[in-house]
């Protein structure tokens, strides 16, 4: 695969050395001599110096050729409008950008772009983290809009059906792992003791389902 | 007309000003506080709003959805791009105008990014300075949006081909039409009998051939 890397902070050199260990072609656009310095040293994809607005620039790393290009630099107009041109001057069909200020997220739907929210996501991940252990992510779709927990089941829900553990519609069981094997499960499925339970949940239905967890552990 | 600038800095200001003065109404964004405290002098407070212009809780702030005309002259040139299209595919802007900062950025400003005039200050600048060199060349004072036409200005030299005969008698190209005649600092608007003087500025519209085939009629004849 050619892919085309504008921006090389943390995240873009991280992605060109993660592309380039996995023998892709890699080009990598920054107007700052100095970022080059965040790539490893090992890093043998091709350096283009240079402002990612440019034509030049563009066509000299390659857009006329190239299977993806991905717009990550910390300035959102910037991978907007690079993403963009990729899109509709070069014909470049897979393209990924970086969401930097939470607050112009819904921008990059407009340009009908696909993003990852890094800040936003990262900040999401962390709060979870901050509450509870007993649900665990174990998949993010999007960028954490819907994600897939693991649930430890305890001996109190131990003969209950996993109605009873669920509340809402926004939080909706997948699988029970069971003595290694898992199978599917429903709403009426009965939970046993020391059961790994995994949903699909948006931030709001975990949350719901946590205050049923905690308000039982202080029942019990 | 209803107005939306974005950028507030000495292009912002100045448009600002000039559209108020017109009796236009007018919203400015601007999110630099060492320039909202210098534009909070020069502009009408109820004119100024503070925020990103980037931020889609700020345009709506501001009545985006009612404007007219949407103008983004910020100093960043992929922010004016990226607003253009926001403001055309979101809230159905009418017109947009942006200001180029480097002009080799100019190639992004088109449909592409749903800019319908691009205002870029680098190559107006030069195209005045060739006009004062080149004094009695044809000029194209504006490109119009839609198709190969330009509105021209050319000077009428002593012993130009044109002179003596009446506009009806001149050969003129298929795709040319004479706009106005200013002489001597007024406006004639030409008709079939009225003839050319030297030092006309003749104002025309015309495509690529017509402009060359004015051109032919402008300059001198042969010597002697």
């Amino acid at each position: 695969m050619k892919a085309i890397i504008v921006g090389c902070g943390r995240i873009g050199a991280e992605l060109a050395y993660r592309l380039f260990k996995r023998g892709h072609e890699v080009s990598i656009i920054d107007n700052v001599t100095a970022s080059f310095n965040n790539l490893p040293a090992d890093f043998e994809g091709r350096i283009h110096e240079g402002d990612a607005l440019n034509e030049d620039v563009l066509i000299r790393a390659g857009i006329q050729n190239c299977d993806v290009v991905a717009a990550v630099t910390n300035n959102d107009a910037l991978n907007l409008v690079v993403c963009h041109v990729a899109k509709v001057e070069f014909n470049v069909t897979n393209i990924v950008a970086r969401n930097y200020d939470p607050i112009v997220r819904d921008l990059f739907e407009t340009f009908d772009i696909q993003v990852v929210s890094s800040t936003s996501w990262g900040a999401q991940r962390l709060e979870e983290l901050m509450y509870h252990s007993e649900a665990r992510t174990v998949f993010s779709a999007g960028n954490g809009e819907v994600e897939v927990y693991e649930l430890a089941i305890s001996k109190e829900w131990d003969g209950k059906a996993i109605n009873a553990l669920i509340p809402c519609d926004d939080c909706r069981p997948i699988a029970i792992t069971r003595a290694g094997k898992a199978f599917l499960a429903n709403k009426d499925t009965v939970l046993q003791d020391g059961d790994l339970l995994s949903v699909a949940a948006t931030f709001d239905g975990i949350e719901e389902t946590r205050k049923v967890l905690h308000s039982h552990a202080k029942e019990a | 007309m209803f107005v939306v600038i974005a950028g507030g800095g000495r292009t912002g200001a100045q448009l600002a000003r000039y559209l108020l003065d017109e009796g236009h109404q007018v919203h400015l964004i601007e999110d630099r506080k060492e320039v909202l405290a210098r534009i909070h002098k020069e502009i009408p407070t109820e004119v100024i709003f503070s925020g990103n212009p980037m931020n889609p809780i700020v345009l709506e702030e501001v009545g985006i959805r009612e404007a007219n005309v949407f103008a983004a002259t910020t100093t960043s040139d992929e922010v004016n791009l990226a607003l253009c299209y926001i403001t055309r595919e979101n809230y159905n802007i009418a017109r947009t105008i942006a200001r180029v900062n480097n002009p080799r950025n100019a190639w992004l400003f088109d449909r592409k990014f749903h800019v319908d005039a691009a205002v870029n200050q680098a190559e107006l600048l030069s195209r005045l300075i060739e006009e004062e060199m080149s004094l009695g060349d044809m000029m194209t004072l504006l490109q119009l949006r839609k198709g190969r036409y330009s509105l021209v200005e050319e000077k009428i030299p002593v012993g130009a081909k044109a002179l003596g005969t009446a506009i009806k008698d001149l050969k003129f190209p298929e795709n040319c039409v004479i706009a106005a005649i200013i002489r001597e600092g007024q406006i004639v608007i030409p008709r079939g009998t009225t003839m050319f003087e030297v030092n006309d500025e003749v104002l025309a519209v015309t495509d690529d051939d017509g402009a060359r085939a004015l051109s032919e009629l402008f300059v001198k004849l042969a010597k002697g």
